[in-house]
C-alpha cells in the first residue's frame, strides 16, 4: 500500500538530509509511503539507504526537513511536542537493535512503563504486564532485571513492552541484529504470531533475509528513495 | 513505580557519584546548619546582653534624642517618681528604672580621673540588668541611700582604689557649679568593653542627687517589658500614657541605642552571608556536574523514554526527583552530623574570643535552632532544583533520534 485511504501511518513526499561537519548528506529523499493495519513490512536496502531515518520519521521519532507525517488522519508537523509524545505512547510501539531496556527496572517494570505513562495504576499495570511478559515467553522473568537476561530475552521483554498500550504500529530498527540465527528466528516467530493473532503492523528497517523472507511487502530503498515496493 | 523510587534507583546505579554529591550536601548542610546555630546563639545573647543593659525601650526628653548635654541633667525627666510611676502602669511592663547619666572626676586624694557615671536604683537594677553579673570583686550596690559605688576594674586600677577604697567624685551641678560627694568602693565590675571599664562608675541615685544637686529628676526612665510582647506596641501605648500625664517623653526602642549591636549584626550576617553563598556555589557546581554527567551517561535511556511516549516535562522531572532525592538524603544525613558536631563542639569547652572591643570570650555554645536547619534544608532543596534544573531541561530537549544513537 504506497499511499491512500485507511492508512495508520502515511509519509507523503518526505526528505531528510543530515549534517556531516561541512557536509549536507540527503538519508530520505521524496519518499512516499503508507502502513496499513494488519501489514507486516520490511524496509531493506543497504547501508546509508535511509532505512532507519524513514523509520523515524514514520514513528515520529524524527521530524522531516520537508514533506508529511500523516498519523490516524493528522498531520504530525500540526502536533506539539507532547502530542506527538501521546501518540508515540498510545498508537505505536517500538524495537531497538540494542533492546534498550531501561536498566534499573526490573521485566515486569519495563513492559509496565508505558502503561504507567498512560496512567494505568498499580494492580491493572502488574497484571497487563505480567500477562504481555507471559505471551512472550517470559512468565518466569518478571521480577528479573535486563542485565540477568540474555539477549533473546531482553529483546522479548522490549516486544513486551511495545505491545502494553496495544499500538497500532510496531517500528522495529534491525531487531534481530544483535542475536544469533537461532534466536532470531524465535523472536521473528513471535512477532509474526502478534501480527497474525492481534493485527499488530510490524514495519522493520533491517538487513537480515530471515526477516524479508517473512515480511508480506518488502520495500527496497536505495540512496534514500524507494527503489522497490513488493508485497509477498 | 512511583517517580521518586525510580529516582533512588537511578541514584543506587551511580552509587560513587551519588554519594560524592550525597557528602557534598551532607557537609554543605552541617556547616549551614552549624554556623547558623552558632550565628544565632551569637544574636541572642547579643540581643539579650543588649537588653539587659539598655531595656527594651527608654523614655527620654525629645532633646536628648540624639544630642549630649551641655550642662548635667539638661534634658532630664523632672518629677521622675511620678513619671516611673505612670509608665510601670502599662500591663506588659516588667520593670521601669530611673538612671541618671553624668560626667566627672574621681580622686584618690592625690589623683583625678575622669569617669562615665551612672546613677541606679540598685535593687531594680540588680534584678533586671547584667550589673551584678559583671562583678568580679566584692558586692553590687545595695541601698539607695548609701555612700557606695562600684567602679569598673579598669577605672580601679587606674585610681588604685580596690573594695572599700575610698574615692571623692566631683561633678557639675544643672546650674554649672561644682560639687563633690564621698564614695565607698563596694565592687568592681568588667563591663567587657575595655574603654568603657577604664570609665565606668555606678552609685545609687540618692548619692548621685546629693552629688549633681538634683532633686528627682532623672536622665532617663529604662523600661524592661515581659517576654513575649510586642515592644512597638508597648512603646506606642508608653509615650500615650506619659504625654497624657504631662510628660512630652520621647520614646527610644533598643534597636536605636544599641549601634554596636546593629554593627557586629551586619558583620556576622555579611560573614555568615559569604560563607553560605560559597556553600550554595560548590554544591551547585558539585551537583550541576554530577547530574550533566548523569544526563550525559543515560541520553540514550532518555533517548527511548522519549520514544516510549515521555513528554519532555516527564524527562525533566526524572531528573528534577533525584536532585531532591539526593537533597533528601544529604539533608537528613548534614542534620545528623550537625548534631553530632555540635554535642561535640559543646562538651569540648572551647572558649571563643571576645568580640570586637570586649574583653572577655565566652565559651563556645552552639544551640540548636531548628530555624537554621529548616533555612539549609529550604536552601539545600532550592540549590539542588536549581542545579538539576539544566541538565534535566538540556536531556528534555534531546533530539530522540540523536539520544537514541548517543555512544
Amino acid at each position: 500500500m504506497k499511499e491512500g485511504a485507511g492508512a495508520l501511518v502515511e509519509g507523503r513526499d518526505l526528505h531528510r538530509a543530515y549534517v556531516l561537519g561541512q557536509a549536507r548528506v540527503p538519508a530520505v529523499r521524496g519518499v512516499s509511503i503508507s502502513i496499513a493495519p494488519g501489514e507486516f513490512v520490511a524496509l531493506q536496502g543497504p547501508s546509508g539507504s535511509g532505512k532507519t531515518t524513514l523509520l523515524n520519521l514514520l514513528g515520529l521519532l524524527d521530524s522531516p526537513d520537508s514533506g508529511q507525517v500523516v498519523v490516524d488522519a493528522k498531520e504530525a508537523d500540526t502536533l506539539t511536542e507532547d502530542e506527538r509524545s501521546d501518540l508515540r505512547r498510545d498508537r505505536f510501539g517500538f524495537v531497538f537493535q540494542t533492546f534498550n531496556l531501561i536498566p534499573v527496572l526490573t521485566a515486569e517494570e519495563n513492559v509496565g512503563y508505558p502503561l504507567a505513562l498512560k496512567g494505568v495504576e498499580g494492580n491493572a499495570r502488574r497484571d497487563r504486564a505480567r500477562e504481555l511478559l507471559a505471551s512472550v515467553g517470559l512468565p518466569d522473568k518478571a521480577e528479573v532485571r535486563p542485565d540477568l537476561l540474555s539477549g533473546g530475552q531482553r529483546q522479548r521483554v522490549a516486544i513486551a513492552r511495545a505491545l502494553a498500550n496495544d499500538p497500532a504500529v510496531v517500528f522495529a530498527d534491525e531487531p534481530t541484529a544483535n542475536l544469533d540465527s537461532h534466536t532470531a528466528d524465535e523472536i521473528l516467530e513471535l512477532m509474526r504470531g502478534i501480527n497474525a493473532s492481534r493485527g499488530v503492523s510490524f514495519l522493520f528497517a533491517t538487513h537480515d533475509p530471515n526477516v524479508v523472507r517473512r515480511a508480506r511487502r518488502v520495500v527496497t530503498l536505495h540512496d534514500g528513495m524507494i527503489e522497490s515496493d513488493r508485497a509477498l | 513505580m512511583n517517580a521518586f523510587a525510580l529516582a533512588l534507583r537511578n541514584l543506587a546505579r551511580q552509587r560513587r557519584r551519588s554519594l560524592l554529591m550525597i557528602a557534598v550536601v551532607t557537609f554543605g548542610f552541617a556547616a549551614f546548619a552549624l554556623a547558623g546555630g552558632f550565628v544565632a546563639q551569637s544574636f541572642e545573647t547579643l540581643r539579650e546582653g543588649t537588653i539587659r543593659t539598655v531595656g527594651h525601650l527608654q523614655a527620654v526628653d525629645p532633646r536628648a534624642v540624639g544630642r549630649a548635654e551641655d550642662v548635667t541633667l539638661e534634658f532630664g525627666i523632672h518629677d521622675a517618681h511620678r513619671a516611673r510611676a505612670v509608665a510601670s502602669q502599662d500591663p506588659d511592663v516588667a520593670a521601669v528604672l530611673p538612671r541618671i547619666e553624668f560626667v566627672g572626676l574621681a580622686t584618690n586624694g592625690s589623683r583625678s580621673i575622669p569617669f562615665l557615671g551612672v546613677g541606679v536604683d540598685p535593687e531594680p537594677e540588680a534584678k533586671a540588668t547584667l550589673a551584678p553579673e559583671m562583678l568580679v570583686k566584692g558586692k553590687y550596690l545595695s541601698g539607695d541611700g548609701d555612700d557606695s559605688v562600684v567602679l569598673g576594674t579598669g577605672l580601679a586600677n587606674a585610681l588604685g582604689v580596690g573594695v572599700g577604697g575610698r574615692i571623692t567624685l566631683l561633678a557639675t551641678t544643672p546650674d554649672g557649679s561644682l560639687n563633690a560627694v564621698d564614695g565607698i568602693v563596694a565592687g568592681l565590675v568588667d563591663v567587657k568593653i575595655k574603654e568603657l571599664n577604664d570609665r565606668y562608675l555606678a552609685a545609687g541615685i540618692g548619692l548621685v542627687s546629693r552629688l549633681v544637686q538634683s532633686e528627682d529628676i532623672v536622665s532617663k526612665l529604662v523600661v524592661f517589658l515581659k517576654p513575649r510582647v510586642d515592644e512597638a506596641k508597648v512603646g506606642e501605648r508608653l509615650k500615650a500614657a506619659l504625654h497624657a500625664a504631662g510628660f512630652p517623653l520621647a520614646i527610644q526602642r533598643w534597636q536605636d541605642l544599641a549601634v554596636f549591636y546593629g554593627q557586629v549584626r551586619l558583620l556576622y550576617i555579611g560573614i555568615f552571608g559569604f560563607i553560605g553563598a560559597v556553600l550554595v556555589v560548590i554544591v551547585i557546581l558539585s551537583a550541576a556536574i554530577v547530574m550533566a554527567m548523569a544526563v550525559t551517561e543515560r541520553t540514550r535511556e532518555i533517548g527511548t523514554l522519549r520514544a516510549l511516549g515521555t513528554r519532555p516535562a516527564g524527562v525533566r522531572k526524572m531528573f528534577l526527583v533525584e536532585g531532591v532525592a539526593l537533597a533528601l538524603i544529604g539533608c537528613a544525613a548534614g542534620a545528623l552530623l550537625a548534631l553530632i558536631v555540635r554535642w561535640v563542639l559543646n562538651a569540648s569547652g572551647l572558649t571563643l574570643p571576645p568580640p570586637p572591643g570586649g574583653t572577655t570570650g565566652a565559651p563556645l555554645n552552639v544551640k540548636l535552632y531548628p530555624l537554621t536547619y529548616g533555612v539549609g534544608f529550604v536552601a539545600m532543596l532550592v540549590t539542588m532544583t536549581v542545579a538539576a534544573y539544566f541538565p534535566a531541561r538540556r536531556a528534555s530537549r534531546l533530539p530522540i533520534v540523536d539520544a537514541l544513537t548517543h555512544v
